[in-house]
């Protein structure tokens, strides 16, 4: 086993790994930029490397982060989620450093990342893909591979960034006129976003759930799941609320998962993945992707299994086969996960940085709190804006809704717009509590952006006695 | 099924009436609202209230007063606080007494007449918590009371008329026997019939005289009486009032009483305990804890109490409401009048007379004194304001014994007129009581709503109608600065800044304790950093104060 470990990320995720690395004995290395330099990762790891001024760039720099892990002596690095989590150039190089990277190598995150050969591995594995296209070819060639493709399957069409991951690189086409406009709008994205102006198409399944399987891959040539996970309440292809498990059939489930694990095998998966469905109103379940790397959501797998995937995650890239077999496996009550973001909802959910003046948070049976934010913590504009992850457990559906209620209600956030208002919102809302959603009910659903923002009563009034305070006498009283 | 030992809000009227008629002995009311009619009854706060509410709820009052008159206004405007939420406060907290509002008939809470629809729905929505309608018109003009009536009726609570009372050779039995004549064709008797004796005149011996002959005419009715202790001699009154039938009697906590309130209710029990009256259903206990409290309560408020203290027989002459003679001199004092004060109010007793002997009370006490002030300041009648025109127009209500002089009308109806008409014109084209116009409540509520870009509540949209202005300002406030009613007065009324280190507690609405604890304050340029901690989180706010107006001279 590891004796130090570096983690390259920030925010709640790197809380997250420092945490099982310390439970086994590791010491931990938090990396951080600049202007990151308050964030509460940094305090709990047992060591800390400014990597560079920032934003964001040193986060992306290999070199640096590599350098860092070497400075300190850790002998393996996590990569949590986002920045270089699923760059395969990060996993090659920290190989080729002599690191461990506590994820899969290099060409599982290439073939993966591409959504073409996934879709073609999984086709041979005889997984069910959306049917789509190949790349499509540059200019009036791949216009034409795609209005062929539009003739055979009908509308509506999904143009697709090969390189794309995460909600981003994808746009709808309703018709032809806008399946050409967007062939070129996607493909200037793609450049943009991935550097890769390759794109595909994919046939559009009509409001589908989102199912997502969480798999485990050993270097010892076992492959198990962790059962299923629920994200179809998504905003704009970001997933908002995750449920473990999805509310299927158990004979259905079990297809999904076995398929799951079939697709691990396929593409020589290591380490923790994500192997993700689209399911159509059908109950038909088609291959959308593998994420090659610990998602936000893992929790609500490791509520209702009991299975801590960073420390399985950990022990995987040190060489020690999983420490528990499928039949190991057992399923619990439900578990859902909200990201409570400082957003505000109400203005297009953006971000709404600002120092955190009141943090208070819910507690008590059935509550997991994987946060990054204290008070007075000034939550920095350059990176993502999510304060904390809640996850609730319930013997059953409707008691893990009732939990969800009880602890919004105890959050307490003050000096900053948080998603808590809208969540309060979605945790009454008939269809949600009858489970009656798909990936449409965002859009479906804008109600329940209608309420009002609540401000303390303690602080309104604790600004009116600096008013008073500041006066000298209340203006307000006298007249 | 066993006999109630007092009524409760959960009885219906027609059960709490027949209470009333069938039990012995006599039944008091609180009346907080009227313990003054200085600033001082204006200021209370309803944390005040509350901390003695359980006390008063157990002594088992027929009724508190706690709304009503000039107080709706003012809840707004000094206090920031929304009427209709007191009273929900006060009646959680105060569950087995019911609850009373005075009402000024088509003036309701205010000065001038409401149209019809707004009379209706403002007691409507008050009536969600008012159980007893003390009503009452300054001219004793009974068609004024009848739309408030109608509506207290069809909302199933208690209907309580009065006859504004006054003393003078036109303010006789008779006149008085038909008022409640007029009441009772109108009304019925299902009611509580009120003698509001709020400018505290008349002997206890012509109190018992004309309670004898509403009785002798009446024998069924039931009676109410409203004084003040203005004269020192209320307590009399109130004990002939309770002998010579009076049912209901309006009294004060000692704690919190003075000349200008309702006598206090332990010395009317003791007084009427030697004639072998008793109160049923009654704790004495309780309103002698009560004013314990209220007596330390009350030292927050000092400032705002009248600075004329002793009893003030002139009342008889000059006939100012209750303690309206206090906020008289108050306001003289504002506008540097003292020096002339005996004059004001020599003048004021030539108005009464010159203006019908009528009732001096909301809003004719008004009038009058300003009328008073003016006449003074500027030469008499020269400078009349607009309620003096609306009342010699009979806008309120006919005059009910004699017409002032015909000079007066032609001092006042033709001051400022600049289309050149005689004051018997003026009086054929605009005198007489006008129907008011009903409000377009759909667009005001539009309005409001545009205004505080959020929906509005019918109690909200209410306020709105009646107080434009402050209720907006009101709402605004609230959604700035929250609910002002948790703050204990001392922080509400505070004259200075917090010491460092200061500690406020606040209990709130559901009983739970919340702390505000003052970290340190800081002068930065033109604005003072006030940093605090909010139940033991640290918090810092900028408030823009110009150097020159911080803090108060």
């Amino acid at each position: 086993m590891f004796k130090k470990l570096l983690v390259a990320n920030r925010g709640e995720i790197a809380i997250r790994i420092i945490r099982s690395a310390q439970e086994l004995g590791i010491k931990t290395v938090a990396i951080y930029e600049e202007t990151d330099k308050a964030a509460m990762h940094i305090m709990r790891a047992d060591e800390a490397v400014c990597i560079g001024s920032g934003p964001r760039k040193d986060y992306l720099s290999i070199e640096r982060i590599i350098q860092a892990a070497k400075t300190t002596g850790a002998e393996a690095i996590h990569p949590g989620y986002g920045f270089l989590a699923e760059n395969p150039n990060f996993s090659k190089q920290c190989t080729e450093a002599g690191l461990a990277f506590i994820g899969p190598p290099p060409q599982v995150i290439i073939d993966m990342g591409s959504k073409v050969i996934a879709r073609k591995i999984m086709q041979d594995a005889g997984i069910p893909v959306i049917p789509g296209t190949p790349v499509l070819d540059l200019g009036e060639a791949g216009e034409k591979q795609a209005v062929r493709f539009a003739e055979e399957h009908g509308f509506p069409i999904m143009v697709k960034a090969v390189a794309g991951g995460g909600g981003r690189g994808i746009r709808l086409s309703k018709d032809k006129d806008e399946l050409l406009k967007n062939l070129k709008v996607a493909r200037s994205e793609a450049k943009m976003a991935f550097g890769n102006d390759e794109i595909y198409l994919e046939k559009s399944l009509i409001n589908p759930r989102h199912v997502e399987v969480q798999i485990l891959a050993d270097d010892h040539g076992t492959v198990i799941h962790l059962g299923t996970r629920n994200c179809s309440i998504q905003r704009r292809h970001q997933k908002m609320i995750e449920i473990a498990p999805a509310d299927l059939p158990r004979p259905l489930l079990d297809r999904i998962c076995e398929t799951a694990v079939r697709a691990g095998e396929a593409c020589y998966y290591l380490n923790a993945g994500t192997v993700e469905f689209l399911l159509d109103e059908e109950d038909r379940f088609y291959f959308l992707e593998v994420n090659t790397r610990i998602q936000v959501e893992h929790s609500v797998t490791e509520v209702v299994t009991g299975v801590d995937i960073v420390r399985e995650q950990i022990r995987i890239a040190s060489g020690e086969p999983l420490s528990l077999a499928q039949e190991d496996v057992t399923f619990r009550g439900v578990a859902i996960e909200l990201r409570i973001n400082a957003e505000d909802p109400k203005s297009n959910f953006m971000a709404s940085p600002g120092v955190v003046q009141i943090y208070m948070s819910p507690g008590g049976h059935g509550i997991r709190l994987d946060g990054a934010v204290y008070q007075g913590y000034e939550i920095p504009r350059y990176y993502d804006s999510m304060l904390v992850k809640l996850t609730v457990y319930g013997f059953t559906w409707s008691e893990a809704v009732d939990r969800l209620h009880r602890s919004l209600s105890g959050f307490a956030i003050a000096g900053v717009k948080t998603t808590i208002p809208y969540y309060k919102q979605i945790v009454k809302d008939p269809d949600f509590i009858s489970q009656n959603f798909d990936t449409s009910y965002i859009e479906t659903h804008p109600h329940l952006l209608d309420y009002q923002e609540e401000v303390p009563e303690m602080e309104k009034l604790a600004s009116l006695v600096a008013e008073i305070n500041a006066h000298g006498y209340n203006p307000y009283a006298e007249s | 099924m066993s006999e109630p030992e007092r009524v409760t809000p959960q009885m219906s009227s027609r059960e709490i009436l027949d209470f009333l008629r069938r039990t012995p002995g006599y039944f008091m009311t609180n009346n907080e609202r009227d313990v003054s009619q200085s600033d001082f009854k204006g200021r209370i706060m309803p944390s005040t209230t509350l901390k003695v509410a359980s006390y008063r709820d157990a002594a088992g009052y027929f009724a508190f007063e706690i709304s009503g008159g000039v107080s709706v206004h003012v809840d707004l405007l000094r206090k920031q606080i929304n009427p209709f939420e007191k009273l929900r406060l006060v009646r959680k907290a105060m569950p087995n007494t019911l609850l009373q509002t005075v009402c000024r008939g088509r003036n309701l809470f205010g000065y001038r007449p409401y149209p019809d629809s707004t009379i209706r729905e403002t007691v409507r929505l008050f009536s969600r918590y008012i159980d007893v309608w003390r009503i009452y018109d300054f001219l004793n003009h009974i068609p004024n009371l009848l739309v408030v009536a109608d509506e207290v009726k069809k909302a199933g609570k208690i209907l309580m008329p009065s006859i504004c009372f006054n003393t003078g050779p036109e303010h006789t039995n008779d006149f008085y026997v038909g008022k409640v004549q007029e009441i009772i064709d109108a009304m019925g008797e299902d009611i509580i019939l009120s003698i509001k004796n709020h400018s505290a005149v008349g002997s206890p011996h012509r109190i018992a005289n004309l309670v004898g002959a509403i009785r002798s005419r009446f024998p069924n009715l039931l009676l109410a009486y409203h004084g003040h202790n203005t004269d020192g001699t209320d307590l009399g009154r109130m004990v002939s009032a309770v002998l010579e039938g009076v049912k209901i009697v309006e009294v004060a906590d000692h704690g919190l009483g003075g000349i200008y309130s309702q006598a206090p209710a332990l010395s009317f029990i003791q007084i009427l305990h030697d004639y072998g009256f008793q109160p049923p259903g009654f704790n004495v206990q309780p309103i002698v804890d009560a004013s314990d409290i209220l007596r330390r309560e009350r030292r927050v408020y000092e400032r705002f109490e009248t600075p004329y203290r002793g009893f003030d027989p002139t009342v008889k002459r000059h006939k100012l409401a209750g303690g309206a003679a206090n906020i008289a001199f108050e306001q003289a004092e504002k506008l540097g009048l003292m020096e002339r004060v005996h004059e004001v109010m020599s003048d004021l007793i030539l108005v009464n007379r010159e203006l019908g002997n009528i009732w001096s009370v909301t809003p004719g006490s008004q009038i009058f004194w300003t009328t008073a002030v003016n006449n003074v300041m500027h030469g008499r009648y020269s400078k009349p304001s607009d309620d003096l025109k609306r009342l010699l127009l009979g806008q309120y209500g006919p005059f009910p014994f004699y017409e002032p002089p015909e000079w007066i009308y032609r001092q006042v109806l033709e001051s400022n007129r600049t289309d050149g008409k005689r004051w018997r014109q003026i009086l054929r084209d605009e005198g007489g009581i006008r129907k008011i116009p009903d409000e377009d409540f759909d667009l005001k509520r539009h309005q409001l709503v545009e205004k505080l870009k959020r929906p509005v509540t019918d109690e909200e949209l209410c306020l709105y109608l009646q107080f434009p202005r402050d209720a907006m300002d009101y709402l605004t406030f609230e959604e700035r600065f929250g609910k002002t009613w948790l703050l204990p007065p001392e922080v509400w009324l505070r004259q200075k800044g917090f010491d460092e280190g200061e500690r406020i507690t606040i209990p709130d609405y559901d009983g739970k304790t919340h702390t505000i604890d003052v970290v340190s304050t800081r002068r930065v340029g033109d604005s003072v950093q006030t940093s605090l901690l909010v139940d033991y989180h640290f918090q810092s706010y900028t408030t823009p104060v110009p150097k020159r107006t911080a803090g108060r001279s």
